[in-house]
């Protein structure tokens, strides 16, 4: 077996630079195989036999992995709203205003209704050990609490519930119900002072609403399955390592820090610079190891966790935006208040992104739709500069909707590919230096076993 | 520490682990589920 690289069929390696004092990135990028390779020896690794024939002996595996990965799954979750309204008015939602302020409840026996089509279709789809993913999104689900908390008492049985929500209508009652139920619960908040946490995220009268949800974060102190998302602007860009050290005290086990979305207009003037939000987001990250290594408590930045992970296991990500396609469409999709279908809740509110309404179309139809396939059928190998990308399937070029709405096409990129660059070196940084898992969840690797291991003198 | 100094000199790191896909998740929500 020829071990040539770079010529002919041989294998395609990229050198990346990843800011380490010591190791360079070598990257297959269609693959997503990686290596860190020594800079001083650089040649003698290249120049071994053994290390490229133990890639190329695993390389048509990993080609099946990644197709698998990113063309064979099937739609698991649904990210369901109850409501089109919301008591916020934060100008970076990708939910139009109108709809927000003048929308509608779904009724319950419409989603009682809703519920049992999607329970049938999963039926047919998924093996009977699998329980799909119901997550009630919004706007703000607990507008529509009562239905929703009947939903999830009828049908414990048959789906995996999780909720995301602003925090301000949990009450200790509502807070029982769904720790007692297993309820995965994100919430929302976007500063660790009432100033930074209130200057997007106001109710329509323009009060913020910081009390409300630490309220409710410390409620739910001690229960594991919560998360709480941080959505980064300009305006909280750079208190982000601050941010961390408060939700750290505060003993959240699991945050996001992720960057606003550019899909609707309303929200791109609060778009932070790509390079400077990645510098805070760094810091941020450091943060957290630093509290780590202090407290022996971790704060994982399960977006950044996320993307470690797509390195050291594709397969195990949870989050599906950074790898492409994203999951829009395939691995889950929306339901928006009417039963409106789309491939992702980014686009709910952009009517030609609509698949369907699931109370007269078949799901089937719907991720068959025209509207759905626009979604699915972004690559990045047809988008440039990621064709030629060494950190393609690291990165995935998040999100089609903001791609689309922002920048035109779905042939373009997304809002932050700086950031994206940013956290990859970093993590491989991470990985040099082997401090990778002061970064992971506890058991991400659960369920994994190795594919490749190289650890060469 | 005898660790950390075998680690700083390995020339090659490369390693990858496989399993079935199962992510749902995305920008707007992580799903988490410990038992």
């Amino acid at each position: 077996m020829k071990s040539y690289f770079n010529t002919g069929k041989g294998i395609q390696l990229q050198p990346i630079d990843i800011g380490h004092p010591r190791y360079f990135g070598l990257v297959s990028a269609d693959t997503a195989f990686w290596s860190l390779i020594r800079k001083d020896r650089m040649a003698y690794a290249l120049a071994r036999p053994s290390f490229l024939e133990t890639y190329r002996r695993k390389e048509k595996y990993f080609v099946e992995e990644m197709n698998t990965l990113r063309f064979g799954r099937k739609p698991f979750a649904v990210y369901f709203n109850p409501t089109d309204r919301c008591n916020l008015n934060c100008p970076y939602c990708y939910i139009p205003e109108k709809m927000r302020r003048h929308g509608r409840n779904m009724p319950s026996f419409k989603m009682l209704r809703a519920l049992k089509i999607l329970k049938s279709y999963f039926r047919q789809t998924l093996p009977k050990n699998i329980k799909p993913q119901i997550i009630f999104h919004g706007a703000e689900p607990m507008l529509n609490k009562e239905t929703v908390l009947e939903v999830i008492r009828r049908f414990a049985d048959d789906f995996q519930f999780g909720i995301q929500t602003n925090g301000t209508l949990l009450d200790a009652e509502t807070i029982d119900f769904l720790v007692s139920k297993n309820i995965s619960i994100g919430m929302s908040l976007d500063g660790h002072t009432e100033v930074v946490a209130g200057r997007l995220r106001k109710t329509w009268d323009g009060r913020g609403v910081f009390s409300e949800v630490v309220s409710a974060i410390r409620q739910l102190r001690g229960y594991t399955n919560y998360s709480v998302i941080c959505t980064v602007t300009k305006e909280n860009m750079p208190h982000l390592a601050d941010i961390i050290e408060f939700l750290h005290e505060e003993k959240v086990p699991v945050c996001m820090l992720n960057p606003l979305r550019c899909t609707s207009p309303a929200s791109r003037p609060h778009k932070p610079k790509d390079s400077r939000f990645a510098a805070h987001y760094l810091k941020a990250l450091d943060r957290s190891f630093e509290l780590y290594k202090k407290t022996g408590r971790r704060i994982v930045i399960a977006n950044f966790a996320n993307v470690l992970v797509g390195i050291l296991a594709p397969s195990a990500r949870r989050l599906m935006c950074d790898i492409s396609p994203c999951g829009g469409g395939r691995c889950f999709f929306a339901v928006s208040a009417r039963g409106d279908a789309f491939a992702c809740s980014e686009f709910i509110g952009l009517s030609r992104f609509k698949g369907g309404n699931i109370f007269k179309d078949k799901i089937k139809t719907i991720l068959e739709s025209k509207a759905f396939k626009l979604v699915t059928g972004r690559k990045v190998e047809n988008i440039h500069p990621c064709a030629q990308c060494a950190i393609r399937h690291f990165c995935g070029s998040p999100c089609p909707a903001e791609a689309h709405q922002m920048n035109g096409s779905m042939e373009k990129i997304g809002a932050f590919c700086e950031f994206y660059e940013e956290q990859v070196r970093y993590a491989m940084r991470l990985i040099a230096d082997g401090k990778e898992e002061g970064f992971l969840w506890d058991g991400w690797d659960k369920g994994t076993s190795v594919s490749l291991e190289i650890s060469t003198l | 520490m005898k660790n950390r100094k075998v680690k700083a000199k390995r020339t090659i790191i490369a390693r990858r682990k496989k399993c079935k896909a199962s992510g749902a998740g995305l920008s707007h929500y992580i799903f988490q589920d410990k038992k």
